[in-house]
């Protein structure tokens, strides 16, 4: 029985030595390398699924925005692995850890910053200033236009974290009532039973939405600023 | 060196030369290929060092095929090779009996509990195994699909190739045969120029025949004109003639004589009505 709730999502290590290492980087031999003209059935999904999904991401940026095609593929791919692999039984989500969504998102977010300071100053800090804003509001509408971009990547980090934690938890908690109403009474445990396979279904989808969400707002905060 | 040897000859110049290189100093390396290894010091040591490496060709073709079918397994886990490994010894229900037994020893010694994650590990595996139950093949056909029309487009191409290839030998022969024919056409030419240098030829006789024909008829109008005007002055002239030699005398006679002769015709046919 594990001692309290949030034991699962300790960091790993065996005999003392930190695994998570191995953990984060497990995901990327499920992706296989394509080494033939016609590859097998996964590397040939795994083609279409890219191809897709980066047509329809860098539609939106100009030529300076689509050098970072690389970087946001392998986010989106390296998030959505990771949150489906977390969905097995007794697995270990890395991106559950803060520290690790913080590690991804603030320098993501710097890089687009600086990218657009660097490149179009003036464009940048107009940022600050909504269109059409009365003068008198204007010093309190910038002090608020710097909050909310600072708090962009906190907002990426901590999105991320609560919603994968959340539906463990979630997960959990219902698995530990179907467990503890099983010797109560045998429907009332299939009745939530059923609502932990509703769960799964959401949690697969979240899963994969959150990965999607920060590689979305990623790429729009790259195109503000190039 | 003079070329290439013959077949089955060893080519001892391009070997000692190869051996050559390789016994001096940092040779086949030097320059070019690996500048670091011209140090004179350290240079034949590393050499000899990495002689092990790339001893032989790497094995780019024939690459192994991709196999068709993946490896044959039983409840989607364990390959098959494992219940042929144990047949010999406990039969065809060997591998499940020892299945369920580890399972329920782990269970009964509670070497694997039932937690929460019990529950969310059912869930999460009996929607895996629904999910590619029902959708499996599908998604497979998709996949094959896509390979499909990544060969059909290249297979495309190159039909397309050889297509064209094709019809440009066609046309090459036709091109061919028609050169062969192509005397039928100077025949006709050839026929068509002679029929109008004849026709020219014909056309021109005929001009001089009217011509001269127009010579002629002149000549001979203006004889019958001089024939025609002699005869009428010989007419005349002979008329004029007659006229003057008749006398004064001849011509009463010849008058009188006219009205005895109407009086005599009076006399005969008096019955006759006038009318």
């Amino acid at each position: 029985m594990n001692e309290n709730l949030f034991a699962s999502f300790a960091a790993p290590s065996m005999m003392g030595l930190p695994i998570v290492v191995l953990i984060v980087m497990f995901p990327s031999i499920l992706f296989p390398t394509p080494s033939r003209l016609i590859n097998n059935r996964l590397i040939s999904i795994q083609q279409w699924l890219i191809q897709l999904t980066s047509k329809q991401m860098l539609a939106i940026h100009n030529q300076k925005g689509r050098t970072w095609a690389l970087m946001l593929m392998s986010l989106i791919l390296f998030i959505g692995s990771t949150n489906l692999l977390g969905l097995l039984p007794h697995s270990f989500t890395p991106t559950t850890q803060l520290s690790m969504n913080l590690g991804m998102a603030i320098p993501l977010w710097a890089g687009t910053v600086i990218t657009g300071f660097r490149y179009k100053t003036k464009a940048s800090l107009a940022h600050f200033l909504p269109q059409g804003t009365p003068l008198p509001l204007i010093p309190m509408l910038v002090i608020i236009e710097t909050i909310s971009l600072f708090i962009q990547p906190m907002a990426l980090a901590v999105r991320l974290t609560a919603n994968i934690t959340a539906g463990h938890l979630l997960i959990h908690l219902i698995g530990g009532a179907t467990l503890a109403l099983i010797n109560i009474s045998v429907t009332t445990a299939f009745i939530t039973f059923i609502i932990l396979i509703l769960l799964t279904i959401l949690e697969f989808a979240v899963a994969l939405i959150q990965a999607y969400v920060f590689t979305l707002l990623v790429s729009l905060y790259l195109h503000d600023n190039t | 060196s003079d070329g290439a040897p013959g077949p089955g000859h060893w080519d001892a110049d391009a070997a000692a030369g190869g051996l050559v290189d390789l016994a001096v100093p940092g040779g086949a390396f030097s320059g070019r290929r690996a500048p670091c290894l011209k140090n004179p010091v350290l240079g034949p040591g590393v050499l000899q060092a990495i002689r092990i490496f790339h001893t032989r060709q790497p094995s780019l073709a024939p690459i192994p095929c991709v196999p068709e079918y993946g490896g044959k397994v039983c409840l989607g886990l364990i390959p098959k090779e494992f219940f042929q490994f144990l047949y010999p010894k406990t039969g065809v229900r060997g591998p499940y009996v020892l299945g369920t037994g580890l399972i329920l020893y782990s269970l009964s010694k509670e070497i694997y509990v039932i937690t929460a994650e019990t529950f969310s590990a059912i869930s999460t595996i009996g929607l895996l195994i629904y999910v590619v139950k029902k959708y499996g093949a599908s998604i497979g056909e998709f996949a094959d699909k896509l390979s499909e029309q990544k060969i059909a487009q290249l297979e495309e191409v190159k039909q397309a190739s050889i297509q064209q290839i094709q019809d440009a030998i066609d046309t090459e022969k036709s091109q061919q045969a028609l050169v062969q024919k192509r005397h039928y056409l100077f025949d006709v030419q050839r026929n068509n120029i002679a029929m109008a240098l004849e026709l020219t030829y014909r056309e021109r006789l005929h001009r001089v025949y009217r011509e001269v024909k127009n010579r002629l008829d002149y000549h001979i109008s203006v004889q019958n004109m001089m024939r025609r005007k002699e005869q009428e002055h010989m007419i005349n002239w002979v008329e004029k003639h007659v006229v003057q030699s008749i006398s004064a005398q001849q011509e009463k006679e010849t008058i009188a004589k006219c009205i005895a002769g109407l009086k005599l015709l009076a006399k005969k046919a008096p019955s006759q009505p006038v009318l």
